[in-house]
């Protein structure tokens, strides 16, 4: 059973992702994760609705991790979580997705990576950005959380830590 | 060099210590092969044709004779007592079992080296002159920036898990012996009018299936800019390089789909918004860095003019090699050695474990501890007095260290081929070595004058075969190993890549070959006109047609 990873910790799923075929609901409620289509023909829909979503804290949308971030940024508005789908584990194009909706769109809800997720991806995904990820099961899971932790620090900003090394350590000796 | 700090150690002894972790959950089979074939490359593990190679990174070239040392012990403990310099500046284990990879990581940690990121989809081992700092045609020493960037790019949190691996080469001299029109990136370090120093990128370029020449993308790029800029490259990169296609992955392909004038755009709008972000290098950063390369304290000397020309004539041997493998150093008094690996019988760039142990011997006695790998796949001692020339080489000979070869015909530039690699067409050992003992006439050698001799067993080209003067590529025809040669290619500051002169041969056709097209040259050449210069004249016609004379 897949194990969900937030901050760092185990945690139930509250959110429920809805799939591109899935025509499903046509207004679904709080704790639904839409396709990207889905989501922009929403926020498209009558002031009504868009306002309805602007209020309501809990939903939110998936892309691809190959998606470009400009067609993402206009679309942010009321989403509490933006879920990044990594088609294989060695596909770091989420990664750059990632860095780029926290610091070039400023997006602070939670940013969750699902797919094909190898609990050894997990500290990359950890310092570009995302606060949570789904992997396999609960083993997984642990190994990630482990493997997120067995590097202290690293030389390069990040997402997580701005300041490089260099700016940090080096004052110190 | 440079020197771990606490910082820098604990990072090294925790990646070997997740690095067993990975390893052990493998072996209890909680890691598929495919899983795990992309934690190992990125830990420089390979799994080749007999057993697994392990590729250890020696950063920019640079070792410390203690460091050599630890080689050599790790070559006796977990291999057969020898080591294979590679054509990137790195040292690679042709037989450690996978079960033992995390000790020797952890007895690297111990001596400040690692085997990070010397494989797989992303950035590799920076590489550059491996005289820099000491060659006499030097402006700027790279090295610096060399160990900035490789700093930068370990488990880089967003560029570990690019397209395609990705090589970045630094030259700071007027020649370029780091072959930066051939790298994903090449920097060239320049001082400006007011001693500042600037970076020109070239980006795009590269050997493998579709090789290229790189494109200038930036000029002048001011010292403190050098990661944001990268950064933006790396970007670039990583958002729309090719992932359908492992043959169309790297960087050159993307330059060339976009065209360099576009691809430059999109990394400055990129860079636009890094420009002078936290990355931006602080005076601070680069003092310090930079210390760690100032110039050891050399005691004045004297240049030995007159001391060499005496032993020169007393011995034609010592001629010989001082001619070839003696380069100008920035101090008087001072000489760099090329310590050749190629002696006949012996595949290009392998050195045992007594080799090691005495080369680092003589960098504690006849330099400052200090070592260096060439992409020639040779030792070089930068820091040689020259009163000590004649003793180093002496020695040297008892090593088989001192042919005296270097930038001649039989420095051969070769990769593992098949009797290693699993990528592999063809074997490439045994053309190197049916070359190198047809031609052990020294005077001969001499007289051809400088010639690069490249050759990869497979399109992989990591025997560079596209940029040697003379390349031969191993091909698989039906099964069978063929030859293709191609001529006139060069990695220098002219670039260029070799042109095929026709179909491909047998093995055994190979050295006739390559005399028929010495003897074109020989015959055509101008007075003391090289080998590249009289086929950029002649071009590749009258080789055609003496090789392929009587051929239908």
């Amino acid at each position: 059973m897949p194990a969900l990873v937030k901050n760092l910790e185990i945690v139930d799923d509250p959110w429920t992702l809805i799939d591109s075929s899935d025509k499903g609901d046509p207004a679904p409620g709080e704790g639904s994760i839409l396709p990207f289509e889905h989501w922009t023909s929403r926020a498209h829909a009558t002031t009504e609705t868009r306002v309805r979503s602007l209020r309501s804290p809990g939903v939110g949308f998936w892309v691809d991790g190959e998606v470009d971030v400009e067609r993402v940024r206009d679309h942010l508005d009321g989403a509490s979580l933006v879920a990044v789908k990594f088609p294989a584990f060695a596909d770091g194009r989420g990664l750059s997705l990632g860095v780029l909706l926290r610091s070039r769109c400023g997006f602070t809800g939670e940013l969750r990576a699902f797919g094909d997720i190898l609990p050894d991806l997990a500290q990359y995904l950890h310092r570009s950005g995302f606060d949570a990820f789904v992997v396999e099961d609960h083993r997984a899971a642990e190994v990630a959380i482990a493997s997120i932790q067995s590097i202290t620090d690293h030389y390069q900003a990040s997402v997580l830590q701005p300041q490089p090394a260099f700016r940090r350590i080096r004052a110190g000796g | 060099m440079y020197q771990y700090q606490d910082f820098d150690q604990r990072f090294i002894d925790e990646r070997v210590e997740q690095y067993r972790e990975q390893t052990e959950r493998y072996l209890r089979g909680e890691l598929t092969d495919e899983q795990f074939l992309q934690l190992r490359l990125r830990n420089g593990l390979y799994i080749q044709r007999l057993a697994p190679m392990l590729r250890v990174a020696i950063p920019y070239g640079t070792l410390s004779s203690r460091q050599l040392r630890a080689l050599a012990g790790i070559s006796r403990r977990y291999d057969k007592g020898y080591g294979h310099l590679s054509t990137r500046q790195n040292m690679q284990f042709n037989w450690p079992e996978l079960e033992s990879v995390p000790d020797i990581l952890g007895d690297l940690a111990k001596v400040q080296m690692h085997a990070i990121q010397t494989s797989g989809s992303c950035i590799r081992n920076v590489t550059t002159d491996q005289f820099a700092g000491v060659a006499d045609d030097e402006s700027v020493d790279a090295r610096p920036y060399c160990e900035i960037i490789r700093q930068w790019s370990s488990q880089h949190p967003e560029f570990d898990w690019l397209p395609r691996k990705f090589k970045i080469a630094l030259n700071g001299a007027a020649s370029d012996r780091a072959a930066i029109h051939v790298h994903d990136i090449g920097i060239r370090v320049e001082r400006d009018t007011s001693g500042n120093m600037t970076f020109d990128f070239l980006v795009g370029g590269g050997l493998g299936r579709t090789p290229a020449i790189a494109s200038v993308i930036r000029r002048g790029l001011p010292e403190p800019h050098l990661l944001t800029y990268l950064e933006a490259i790396l970007r670039i990169y990583n958002r729309h390089g090719r992932r359908d296609n492992k043959y169309k992955a790297r960087v050159k392909i993307l330059v060339r789909a976009m065209t360099p004038e576009v691809f430059a755009e999109r990394v400055d709008q990129e860079w636009a918004c890094l420009k002078d972000g936290p990355s931006t290098l602080t005076a601070a950063e680069l003092d310090h860095v930079k210390a760690c390369f100032a110039p050891p304290g050399y005691p004045d000397r004297d240049d030995q003019t007159a001391l060499l020309a005496e032993q020169r004539l007393k011995s034609p041997d010592f001629n010989n090699w001082v001619r070839n493998n003696v380069s100008g150093h920035k101090v008087a008094g001072y000489a760099i050695a090329t310590l050749s690996t190629k002696y006949p019988g012996v595949p290009s760039g392998d050195v045992s474990d007594a080799q090691m142990e005495a080369v680092a011997d003589w960098a504690d006695e006849f330099g400052f501890g200090e070592i260096r790998i060439s992409h020639e796949q040779n030792f070089v001692l930068p820091d040689v007095a020259q009163e000590n020339l004649h003793a180093l080489w002496q020695r040297a000979g008892e090593m088989a260290l001192a042919t005296p070869n270097a930038g001649l015909l039989t420095d051969i530039v070769c990769c593992p081929g098949g009797d290693y690699c699993s990528l592999a067409n063809a074997k490439s050992i045994p053309i190197a070595q049916a070359i190198q003992q047809r031609y052990d006439d020294y005077d001969y050698l001499h007289d051809l004058g400088p010639i690069d001799l490249n050759i990869s067993g497979c399109m992989n080209a990591c025997g560079h075969h596209h940029v040697g003067h003379i390349g031969i590529l191993g091909v698989d025809k039906k099964g069978a190993e063929f030859y293709q040669v191609s001529l006139g290619g060069d990695a220098g500051s002219d670039a260029s890549l070799g042109r095929i002169i026709g179909p491909s041969f047998a093995r055994d056709d190979v050295p006739r070959v390559i005399e028929q097209i010495l003897d074109v040259y020989v015959s055509r050449r101008i007075e003391e006109e090289p080998f590249l210069s009289c086929f950029r004249r002649i071009g590749v016609q009258p080789f055609k047609e003496r090789v392929y004379a009587g051929a239908r």
